[in-house]
């Protein structure tokens, strides 16, 4: 799928352009991690990942001239890898399992791992449904606010609210803690 | 501010402390100890998401190429998966309650971490060994058919490449380590399981193999093997 892009845009692109460029690719291959990191929450498949943030990478480059300030490069390469990661999910859904098949199967020997709790909630946050996870995801590893988030979900701030509630009630749940009494999505 | 309101507030942002919020806290003993939970749970989450999610995120189109398996051979693999993974887990347990270097001690809670590693038998093809090296800036010289697993994994804030390579001495988890550099080689033999770090390039290799037997050969072999491209290709 990729044979016919170079194995890392960011890397290839230095060598070939000076200056200003080449600071702007040793901040985009700074952020990598971090884009690797909120990939693989949304993807939940490292390869997966990889290669949503390969292709966010190329296409970051491409609108290069969109990011007026450096301090706002976290935040433009972090949407721009949520939209790829929609647009690749919305190619491959059709090939998805159910995660459950393959999570019940592993997860039992781990629980009795010293940091099973972690290991638990880690867990539990994969198998949160993409609508709860992605806000989620977003608040905790993107540190944007609500209206951010629903301006990048294209839903409104309560909405967001709700969704992040919900989230966190489910894992409240799987923590061994009583539910708290649901909220009615879109009343304030 | 109502309780429910309150509530949605704290399960959406635990962190939040509006002037109405912590009005409605101060007076309301309830919605205060699940602000307390909330924010408890917030920390926890918070931490499990430092890390990806490892492995046990499976691939996401591969389970129904599993499932389209037999059920006899499906419940061998299974138990002789479960085997391993649970020998496995007691020799590295009791490993791990030895004092031991740091490296050393992530390299092996790493491999505790994807016990499925040891048991790959097939070889990976070229194009999965480019897809572990990927931005690992490493060439190798090895030949696909001695690799039997090969990932690009999360380890100490780097993706780094871990592979298992067939040798005489049966398979043996290499772990190429760009970003740690050690001053010298580390060896380990604990607990039936032998471990090496050495360095390389700028950085260092790390082997795991099963037994007590030296691995020395294998790390010369690796470091030979291992070619280290400049620090932006």
């Amino acid at each position: 799928m990729r044979n016919s892009q170079p194995e890392s845009p960011v890397s290839s692109i230095s060598t070939r352009l000076p200056g200003a460029h080449a600071a702007l690719t040793q901040l985009f291959e700074s952020l990598r991690p971090d884009l690797l990191r909120f990939a693989h929450w949304l993807a939940r498949d490292r390869a997966l990942a990889e290669d949503i943030v390969q292709e966010s990478l190329l296409r970051a480059w491409r609108s290069r001239d969109a990011l007026k300030e450096p301090g706002a490069a976290r935040a433009w390469l972090l949407t721009i890898v949520r939209r790829e990661h929609a647009r690749l999910y919305e190619r491959k859904r059709l090939e998805l399992v159910p995660l459950e098949d393959v999570v019940d199967t592993q997860a039992s020997p781990r629980l009795a791992e010293p940091d099973g709790d972690l290991f638990t909630l880690r867990h539990a946050i994969m198998r949160l449904p993409l609508e709860y996870r992605e806000p989620l995801v977003l608040q905790i590893l993107g540190g944007f606010s609500t209206e951010e988030i629903a301006r990048e979900l294209a839903l409104s701030p309560t909405a967001v609210l709700t969704r992040l509630f919900r989230a966190r009630n489910k894992l409240r749940v799987i923590c061994g803690m009583a539910a708290a009494p649901d909220v009615v999505e879109g009343a304030p | 501010m109502r309780c429910e309101e309150a509530r949605l507030q704290i399960g959406a942002e635990p962190a939040s402390a509006s002037p109405a919020l912590e009005g409605h806290v101060q007076s309301c003993p309830p919605c205060r100890e699940f602000r307390d939970e909330m924010r408890t749970l917030d920390a926890n989450i918070r931490r499990a998401m430092e890390q990806p999610p490892q492995s046990a995120a499976a691939p996401a189109t591969g389970g129904a190429r599993t499932r389209a398996r037999g059920p006899v051979v499906a419940w061998r693999q299974w138990a002789l998966a479960a085997s391993v993974t649970l020998a496995t887990f007691a020799v590295l347990a009791l490993w791990l309650l030895r004092p031991g270097e740091s490296l050393a001690r992530d390299v092996v809670a790493h491999v505790r971490d994807e016990p499925e590693s040891w048991l790959a038998a097939q070889h990976v093809d070229a194009a999965g060994i480019d897809k572990a090296l990927r931005g690992a800036g490493v060439e190798l010289n090895i030949t696909s058919d001695k690799i039997t697993y090969a990932q690009s994994c999360w380890f100490r804030g780097h993706y780094v490449p871990h592979l298992v390579v067939q040798t005489a001495r049966g398979p043996v988890t290499v772990l190429i380590l760009r970003h740690e550099a050690v001053s010298r080689r580390h060896e380990f033999h604990e607990a039936g399981l032998t471990g090496v770090i050495v360095p390389d390039g700028t950085g260092s290799l790390a082997l795991l193999a099963r037994g007590s037997g030296n691995i020395d050969d294998i790390a010369g072999q690796m470091q030979q093997d291992v070619h280290w491209l400049p620090q932006g290709t």
